[in-house]
């Protein structure tokens, strides 16, 4: 670890070094010099990565993650290149700067797998790779040199250069987690998760990478065998930061499936707000007066909690017993009344939630001789082990502690729940959308029956299951039990074409917008051979936080190795063939059916990234972001 | 037509002057009855203010078109012409007593709007005037020391909705005096705590039959202020009625969320509502930090991180990079560091160390220790990284004891240390990192020093002899000022400092305006916040109940025991009636549910009006915010005669 740091510490000082001269000489660069001393810094540090814990990965996890470190590299580059276009267009002699370091102190969450052999850096397998495609890619023309007439433009230049060098700096901080995700059937993917992604971010990877349906149900969670603990991650929570809770030889996992319970109190909140009533009440509330629950307890000017009562039993401190208390949540905690006192006068707070999480206790009647199964625990994420600082609570039924849990969590979030809902019901929305919309303008036997299979499966399959297949068999193979029409006669409707040109500053501010959506990757499908991945891309951080422009330019041929042993996701003609006894609902036809020849007639050009800094990572409330954002800000008004 | 005399006294000449007698007919207009008594008067004055008041009927003449005859005006009749608008002495949430011109003819419902108009608060459909509560004999000479504000001679520009304002968002009408001024700044900016007597001497309520005996003094909203037995200098109290408050926005509502927040601390501290001890401790705390931050902060203007000021924020950023590599280095480490001898112990079963020294150091979030300062560059002995710990303070200044427990969360559990500092200054700096690194925040966010300042205040305020403590005295206020009665009998003042001051770490941020958003968030997510309660007796019982009314629901309570017995949501109300006669109302509910009950505590006027105020707050739409419907609100509201 240590050398970890001051490797990146002295990457970190040589490239301040580069800054500020380059700020000294104000007008010409040494462009071509800077940008292959850039590749020349590409280090990698894995720290905590050995080599016993990637033997251990599968083949295909192990592809993946190959696919995510290249693809991290030609982002880095693909944005030096953006960088540079847009300083031409600019026509500003703008110097520009050297790639950060990028430090990637990632590791491997360990996931059934024990690391205990010592660090070994894998910095001799990957240097190769990087070095190896530093000659195909070509170093972009200096750009144009005119003098800058206006002392704005220096100032301009000044000010751009010091954000490029704050961004750099911050990224190459960033902390990354290689995490393998258990998707329902068992498979699992594994895919690279930085600091400052957040957990809704993941899942777009993920929905992208599955074809799900998107449903608002989809979560992320997580399990502790040891504890038999389960929770959901929510939406806006960071996912590194509770993996970094786990042990080295923990057995953990994270669970990509869907959970009704996530959402419940949105869509049947009288369940929740009017528990009290009699079932037929509650069965029969209309739609409005549901909304109206929503509105009342979540829109005001401070969330309501469920008003909660009732008898738990409480697991003594490190005995077998289980005792019944009478428990009330608040906003404030959980309390309960104490033998013989008023209930609301004398109540004692059992806990507050400021430090603690809420768990599903699995199984507790066998493990812990708990009344009934049903039972949570709330502890502090960072415990992992038994401990008398974990509180377990039972309830007589499930409905209980669905009743219990869900309270909990409006209370310990508040709005931020009632926003994630909203926002995965947009996304939720956009796709079915989408897929509605391609259903009945393509209204071709072909389309449909992919869209029955995916939705027929019901769930996110992992692409394990099905043998990887080389993405350019996908046009190859191709068994015509209904004939895949003339790519011609598909294109015309597909909204790929009408979307796809949307400008980058839209879909940062609104990042529900399709950017990395079917639309948009059909388009990345639309760049001329040889075809890239777009598991590459779906790796890459989803839209919030990327510092990577989206639609990287042609990529280099010396990926292709590498992408062609990624693994595709389910290729159309299987799913054709699964698909054609099953009704037709929607979710979107996979990417890897577009046809990807024809597309390439009428692709629009990537996108441009015209303002790589308004990514700046969201909520980082230090003065670095701050700037960044005030300088966005001044940009934008000049 | 025969002319016969009219009987009408003249407030001008005074209580004691004869009646005027005045010849009319019947089918003279109001207008003109008031011309010929202005006539005979000789008076000359702007009489436009003035009106005729009928005081058998207790009625207003105000068309002044209506002959006598339409208003059924006979010999028998005696009239006095008064002005219709008259002072009033005003008592706010916030304690100040105002001495203001209201109107005395029109409904109360306008007279609010009209002096919240004058106050600058919004939404004046939610406030109400209430009656004071009848002062005993001893209590009257301290009411005669309150300190009332005259603002009879503040006029208002008519025409706008809102008032103009000022940059500093102080309506331009109250700027024409210095004391004006004060006045505004008295109202929009909260009081400092109140000693405690004062809180244990107030009235509080103990129990549901006190708490349903205040809504009995509200006054009638349909019904002018003469109306209902107010006299001119009578005192009124304007209260927050109905708890839904629309649209809360500190740019605009400077005045009202202080009245607003000030009615809601009273509410806190006279057990209104009923909150628990760890709600009670986070309200103190933001007592406690509303007070010093209004202090300081002279106006409450819209806080704007200085991060808007990008030029200079670009400036010092720049000097850093142009300067030399240490400086670069400096930046990218940023993170000063603490370092010292400190004591540490560990609580564990069945040892009985004690603390023994170490030599500490602070970095980002971690506290490292060894065994002396040499060793510094080895290994630490133990490192603990401070992310998402628990940290409370265990002091007591009397016997200079300043430790800070630290439970820091491991995969194991929770791992219990205690760090011993030395003096206050070295414990709160390490105090104030520690509370930061459990944020995830480093020594280097700016907040540092200023947390270092607050848990020294808050150890000035534990001192035992507050009279030593020279400057800073008048600044320490007693803990027992921010708590309610109860938890003053609890504790002693020194037990709540480190309660306090555990609440405080969470809230010591925050800008004023943020933290009393924050109060009113808290007072409102109380269980119990919102609902008015009314002793009354549901149709067919025998037992009087408790009829909760909050603003989507009604509650049917048990009187003894507090149960809730049913809830009703008025969005499944079909429809309600009052029958006056026998003061009974009836509600109807969707699937034919019917309630009826009678009113104890309160008029039946007065729970109607509730319920239907709260229906009609329910009509109002987020983007409308100007512009009332007043007929709606009377005919929801309004008595027989309204409709």
């Amino acid at each position: 670890m240590m050398d970890d740091i001051d490797a990146m510490f002295s990457n970190l000082l040589g490239e301040m070094d580069l800054l500020t001269q380059s700020l000294g000489v104000e007008t010409l660069p040494p462009e071509s010099s800077s940008s292959t001393s850039k590749e020349v810094n590409f280090t990698m540090g894995f720290a905590d990565m050995n080599v016993e814990s990637l033997n251990e990965l599968e083949e295909n996890d192990f592809d993946a993650l190959m696919a995510d470190l290249m693809a991290d590299l030609s982002a880095t580059e693909n944005k030096l290149v953006a960088e540079l276009e847009e300083q031409k267009d600019a026509k500003v002699a703008n110097p520009d700067l050297p790639a950060p370091p990028r430090e990637l102190s990632s590791y491997v969450v360990p996931s059934l797998s024990t690391t205990t052999s010592p660090d070994t850096g894998l910095n001799t397998t990957y240097t190769p790779l990087a070095d190896s495609h530093i000659p195909s890619f070509s170093p972009p023309q200096p750009p144009q040199h005119e003098k800058p007439s206006m002392e704005d433009v220096e100032a301009q230049i000044k000010s751009d250069k010091i954000k490029l060098a704050l961004e750099k700096l911050k990224e190459a901080k960033v902390k990354k987690l290689v995490v393998k995700v258990v998707m329902n059937d068992g498979s699992s993917k594994t895919l690279m998760v930085d600091e400052r992604q957040t957990v809704r971010d993941v899942l777009d990877n993920l929905f992208e990478k599955t074809h799900c349906d998107c449903n608002v149900d989809w979560s992320l969670s997580e399990t502790n065998p040891e504890l038999q603990l389960e929770r959901g991650f929510e939406d806006h929570e960071n996912l590194v930061d509770p993996l970094s809770a786990w042990t080295r030889d923990s057995e953990n996992k994270v669970l990509f499936q869907e959970r009704t319970e996530k959402y419940e109190v949105f869509k049947n909140p009288q369940n929740f707000y009017l528990w009290k009533k009699d079932k037929k009440t509650l069965k029969d509330m209309k739609d409005r007066d549901k909304e109206l629950l929503v509105e009342e307890n979540f829109c005001g000017p401070s969330i309501i909690v469920p008003d909660l009562e009732g008898v738990l039993y409480l697991r003594e401190d490190n005995k077998k017993s289980w005792k019944p208390r009478l428990f009330l949540l608040r906003a404030s905690g959980i309390y309960y009344v104490p033998k013989g006192k008023s209930k609301t006068r004398d109540l004692v707070c059992f806990v507050q939630f400021d430090n603690v999480n809420v768990y599903y206790g699995k199984e507790y009647k066998n493990k812990y001789k708990a009344p009934t199964d049903f039972c949570f625990v709330l502890k502090h994420p960072q415990i992992q082990k038994e401990s008398q600082y974990i509180k377990y609570l039972c309830c007589d039924d499930s409905w209980m502690m669905t009743l219990w849990v869900t309270g909990i969590r409006i209370a310990k979030y508040g709005k931020s729940l009632y926003e994630n809902y909203k926002t995965s019901m947009a996304k939720a929305q956009l796709t079915s959308a989408w897929n509605n919309r391609s259903t009945t303008t393509t209204s071709t036997p072909s389309t449909s029956s992919t869209i029955t299979n995916a939705k027929a499966s019901g769930k996110a399959n992992g692409y394990a299951p099905q043998p990887p297949e080389e993405p350019v068999a996908n046009i190859g193979i191709e068994p015509p039990p209904p004939p895949p029409l003339p790519p011609a006669q598909i294109l015309p409707p597909h909204p790929t074409v009408k979307r796809s040109p949307s400008p980058n500053a839209t879909t940062k501010k609104l990042p529900s917008l399709p950017t990395k959506y079917p639309p948009s990757q059909a388009t990345i499908f639309n760049l001329p051979a040889p075809p890239l991945s777009q598991d590459d891309i779906s790796f890459l951080p989803p839209p919030p936080d990327s510092d990577f422009p989206l639609p990287p330019p042609p990529p280099d041929p010396a990926f292709c190795p590498v992408t062609n042993r990624v693994p595709k996701p389910a290729p159309p003609p299987r799913q054709l063939y699964m698909g054609a006894d099953v009704p037709a609902p929607p979710p979107p036809p996979p990417p890897s059916f577009t046809p990807t020849s024809s597309v390439i007639k009428t692709a629009p050009l990537p996108p441009k990234r015209t303002t790589p800094m308004q990514a700046a990572p969201p909520g980082g409330g230090d003065f670095m972001s701050e700037l960044a954002r005030a300088m966005a800000k001044k940009r934008a008004n000049q | 037509m025969a002319a016969w005399d009219l009987c009408v006294t003249v407030e001008e000449l005074g209580p004691e002057a004869p009646p005027f007698k005045v010849s009319v007919t019947s089918d003279l207009h109001i207008g003109g009855v008031i011309l010929r008594i202005v006539e005979k008067t000789q008076i000359k004055k702007n009489w436009s203010d003035h009106a005729l008041w009928w005081e058998q009927k207790e009625q207003w003449l105000l068309r002044p078109s209506w002959t006598l005859e339409k208003y059924e005006i006979h010999a028998d009749a005696r009239l006095s012409l008064t002005s219709q608008h008259k002072p009033l002495r005003l008592d706010l949430p916030n304690g100040t007593t105002l001495r203001v011109q209201a109107c005395f003819s029109r409904p109360v419902f306008q007279t609010v709007m009209g002096v919240c108009h004058l106050l600058n608060i919004r939404h004046p459909e939610e406030l109400s005037f209430l009656r004071p509560v009848e002062e005993k004999k001893k209590k009257e000479k301290e009411a005669e020391k309150d300190v009332v504000h005259d603002l009879t001679a503040l006029k208002v520009m008519s025409g706008t909705h809102n008032p103009a304002t000022l940059s500093n968002g102080m309506p331009v009408h109250f700027a024409d005096s210095p004391q004006t001024e004060a006045v505004y700044k008295l109202l929009s900016v909260s009081l400092p705590a109140p000693p405690p007597e004062t809180i244990t001497r107030m009235l509080r309520p103990s129990g549901l039959m006190d708490k349903a005996q205040v809504h009995n003094r509200w006054l009638d909203s349909s019904r002018s202020l003469l109306q209902q037995g107010v006299k001119a200098e009578d005192k009124l109290l304007l209260r927050f009625k109905y708890y839904c408050f629309h649209d809360l926005d500190p740019k605009y509502d400077a005045v009202r969320l202080t009245q607003l927040y000030e009615q809601a601390r009273w509410a806190i501290l006279l057990e209104e509502v009923d909150c628990t001890e760890e709600e009670m401790m986070l309200f103190a705390a933001l007592q406690y930090h509303i007070g010093k931050v209004s202090l300081s902060e002279p106006q409450p203007t819209t806080s704007c991180p200085a991060m808007d000021d990008l030029d200079s924020a670009l400036k010092c950023l720049e000097v850093k990079m142009e300067s030399e590599k240490t400086r670069v280095e400096d930046m990218l480490e940023m993170a000063p560091e603490l370092q010292d001898y400190l004591k540490l112990f560990r609580p564990k079963r069945l040892t009985l160390k004690g603390y023994k020294q170490f030599w500490f150091t602070f970095k980002n979030t971690s506290i490292s220790y060894y065994k002396s300062r040499e060793e510094t560059l080895k290994e630490p002995i133990q490192q603990m990284n401070l992310k998402g710990c628990e940290v409370a303070p265990d002091v007591s200044v009397a016997a200079q004891k300043y430790c800070i427990r630290l439970l820091i969360p491991e995969a194991e559990g929770m791992n219990e240390v205690y760090l011993r500092c030395e003096n206050e200054l070295q414990y709160s700096r390490w105090m104030a990192a520690c509370r930061l690194a459990s944020k995830g925040k480093t020594l280097a966010d700016c907040s540092f020093s200023s947390e270092v300042e607050n848990i020294q205040s808050f150890l000035a305020m534990q001192q035992s002899t507050p009279g030593a403590n020279n400057a800073q005295t008048d600044e320490i206020i007693n803990t027992h000022s921010l708590v309610s009665r109860r938890y003053q009998k609890k504790y002693k003042a020194k037990q709540l400092t480190p309660r306090i001051l555990e609440a405080y770490q969470n809230v010591s941020q925050l800008p004023l305006t943020q933290a009393l958003v924050k109060f009113l968030q808290i007072w409102q997510a109380l269980p119990d916040f919102g609902v008015s309660y009314f002793v009354v007796r549901f149709k067919g019982c025998r037992k009087d109940e408790v009829l909760g009314v909050t603003n989507n629901r009604l509650i049917r309570i048990n009187l003894s025991t507090g149960d809730v017995a049913k809830t009703w949501r008025y969005n499944t109300m079909r429809q309600w009636n009052v029958n006056w006669d026998i003061k009974q109302m009836a509600i109807e509910f969707n699937g034919n549910v019917n309630i009826a009950f009678s009113c104890v505590t309160a008029t039946c006027k007065i729970v109607h009006e509730y319920i239907g105020g709260y229906i009609f707050m329910a009509t109002r739409s987020r983007e409308q915010t100007e512009g009332l419907n007043h007929e709606l609100f009377f005919k929801l509201t309004g008595g027989h005669e309204a409709l």
